[in-house]
């Protein structure tokens, strides 16, 4: 890793950037309120308390990995291959015609609506962070080089990408978002999924401190240490894990198809049905902290 | 008639007067469709079947199905669709792929015309010890046509301790309406890999203590009031702390803004299930007709 990819890691592993995740729990509040927690007995000791959620963090960042990262994965390659053709194919259309089509199956594919919510808000924020916070600040008379060049046309895709979400054309979803936004900031499609994973499990265990399950020191040893491993584990599972979009010819005017069979045999899949419907059940709770 | 390959079927319903008439109906070895003669106005019934009362590895099921010109399909089994284990060494069929011998695979294809409607209702999914199944359903529905889809599965033969102990179960339903895939359920059941220096996880403790797990999709005209029904009362749920897990938990989303729904369902017993279904989906009962409506909830 160089030192410019270390540096954009630090950025986005930032516990306070403004990417709305402090308000999700990704279903740990209602798999709480469910007695799911406590199944041991309301009296469990803090080892019990360990123990639940560890098994839900890890059943949930398996299920969430599956279904996630191909989208993450297919989004990061088109944008990377958008932004090394550049400035010669300066045309954003296809690009964005494949990102919308990657969104669009997401959101088929999502078919929880409270993680369809958070799933929106937290990508919308992603591509407004890169607008608002990551995108070159305007210098007046810089000299302008190839790296303002490839800059200049990352924002230019993420402002339409936007402008197509603003106007409801597409949700905006994610992992989507999260692939396009690491690469245009140049992270390798590998550091962005591990990243991403890695994110999704420390959420939820910001969650658990929030909620009062977990002490703040318990949390760090638990992710430091048992959480640790299963990240690695499911992140390099799911390396080579695509949606089945077809590779397309770089501005290619046809409509972007996706592979049958690819989606048949092994595309995206959800692996916790059980997470699912406990997560659907987030707003039934008569009190709540998080949104979803 | 002509010569179709092995577990291959074919429907086709059209409507003939106020009857509801398969125009083709034809399968092969080990797939087997009966349809019994039933009074519901242009509505007809197929029992899916399987010879033996189940799939071994190897078998592959292929089904499409046509429904047109405003007629109802109603698809049922007898009994739980099972999966037995790799038979290691058992006979092929004549072109079977070698190396697929030990997958059990059932594809569905099935289109709705407008103003048709299919409601598929069978039992469950039952797979045994080792098995390895793969379940594909595609709805392809056209204008103002319904569909109702129930997929669902148990934990195995818990008579003989088997609780979640088959090798894979993946099951993908896709519902497509008038060419744009508008849902995408897809659930992959499997043993995790392994993790140096963790505990293993079994998938029994990813899905207990539930043994059964139903997803029901819905969509089109016809389906409106049960899922508007079921919303509000699912809507009116308050869950206030509990400290023990509930022994029957769902679940309803919207999808498509609220052309259609997904519906979860699990409990510790598969006759919770259907009962619970069977109470959830009776406003079926009405469209399908009593007689049929029980046949698959009994």
């Amino acid at each position: 890793m160089d030192e410019e990819e270390a540096y954009i890691l630090l950025l986005l592993s930032d516990g306070n950037l403004p990417t709305g995740s402090f308000v999700a729990s990704a279903g740990l509040e209602s798999y709480a309120t469910h007695g799911f927690l406590t199944a041991g007995g309301p009296s469990g000791s803090i080892n019990d308390k360990l123990l639940a959620i560890t098994e839900f963090v890890r059943d949930s960042v398996m299920t969430y990995a599956r279904s996630a990262v191909p989208f993450l994965s297919d989004a990061h390659r088109e944008v990377q291959r958008h932004l090394d053709a550049a400035p010669v194919d300066q045309d954003a259309e296809s690009t964005l015609r494949i990102l919308v089509a990657l969104d669009d199956l997401y959101e088929a594919t999502t078919l929880n609506h409270v993680a369809r919510r958070a799933s929106r808000s937290q990508g919308v924020a992603l591509l407004t962070l890169y607008s608002k916070g990551f995108s070159q600040p305007p210098l007046p008379d810089q000299p302008s080089s190839d790296i303002d060049a490839r800059a200049g046309v990352a924002s230019t895709l993420i402002d339409k990408l936007k402008l197509v979400v603003r106007r409801e054309d597409t949700p905006g979803h994610l992992p989507i978002c999260w692939g396009v936004l690491t690469a245009a900031l140049g992270l390798s499609v590998e550091r962005s999924q591990f990243l991403h994973l890695f994110l999704h499990a420390r959420g939820s265990l910001s969650a658990a401190v929030r909620m009062n399950v977990i002490g703040p020191y318990a949390a760090q040893q638990l992710l430091l240490h048992t959480i640790r491993p299963l990240v690695i584990a499911e992140a390099e599972h799911c390396r080579h894990l695509r949606t089945g979009l077809r590779q397309l010819s770089a501005g290619s005017d046809q409509v972007p198809l996706f592979d049958e069979d690819v989606m048949t045999e092994g595309g995206p899949a959800m692996t916790w049905p059980l997470g699912e419907i406990l997560a659907s059940r987030h707003d039934l709770q008569h009190s709540r902290i998080f949104n979803s | 008639m002509q010569t179709i390959g092995p577990g291959v079927g074919r429907i086709v319903l059209r409507p003939h007067g106020s009857e509801a008439v398969f125009s083709e109906l034809s399968y092969a070895y080990p797939l087997k469709l009966l349809s019994p003669k039933v009074s519901q106005r242009n509505t007809a019934v197929v029992y899916v079947l399987s010879y033996g009362g189940g799939l071994v590895g190897g078998d592959q099921i292929k089904l499409s199905v046509e429904v047109h010109d405003g007629s109802s399909l109603v698809m049922l089994s007898q009994g739980s669709t099972k999966v037995f284990k790799t038979r290691p060494g058992h006979q092929l069929a004549q072109g079977q792929n070698l190396e697929m011998n030990d997958l059990t695979c059932q594809h569905f294809d099935i289109e709705v015309s407008p103003g048709s409607s299919v409601f598929l209702l069978p039992d469950p999914v039952t797979c045994f010890r080792s098995a390895k199944y793969n379940q594909v359903q595609k709805f392809r529905l056209s204008g103002d046509a319904s569909a109702v889809l129930l997929d669902w599965i148990t934990s195995g033969r818990k008579s003989l301790g088997e609780e979640w102990v088959f090798n894979r179960y993946y099951s993908l339903n896709e519902l497509w309406v008038d060419g744009k895939r508008i849902a995408r359920d897809a659930m992959l059941l499997e043993e995790e890999i392994p993790i140096q220096s963790v505990p293993t996880r079994t998938l029994a403790d990813r899905l207990q203590p539930y043994s059964c797990y139903a997803t029901v999709l819905m969509y089109g005209p016809l389906t409106q009031a049960i899922s508007r029904t079921l919303t509000a009362e699912f809507e009116a749920i308050s869950v206030f702390k509990q400290h023990t897990r509930p022994s029957l938990i769902w679940s309803i989303s919207p999808i498509s803004e609220g052309e259609g729904c997904v519906l979860r369902v699990a409990a510790g017993e598969s006759e919770d299930v259907r009962r619970w279904l069977g109470r959830a989906l009776r406003p079926l009962e009405g469209i399908i007709g009593m007689d049929i409506y029980r046949r698959a909830f009994a």
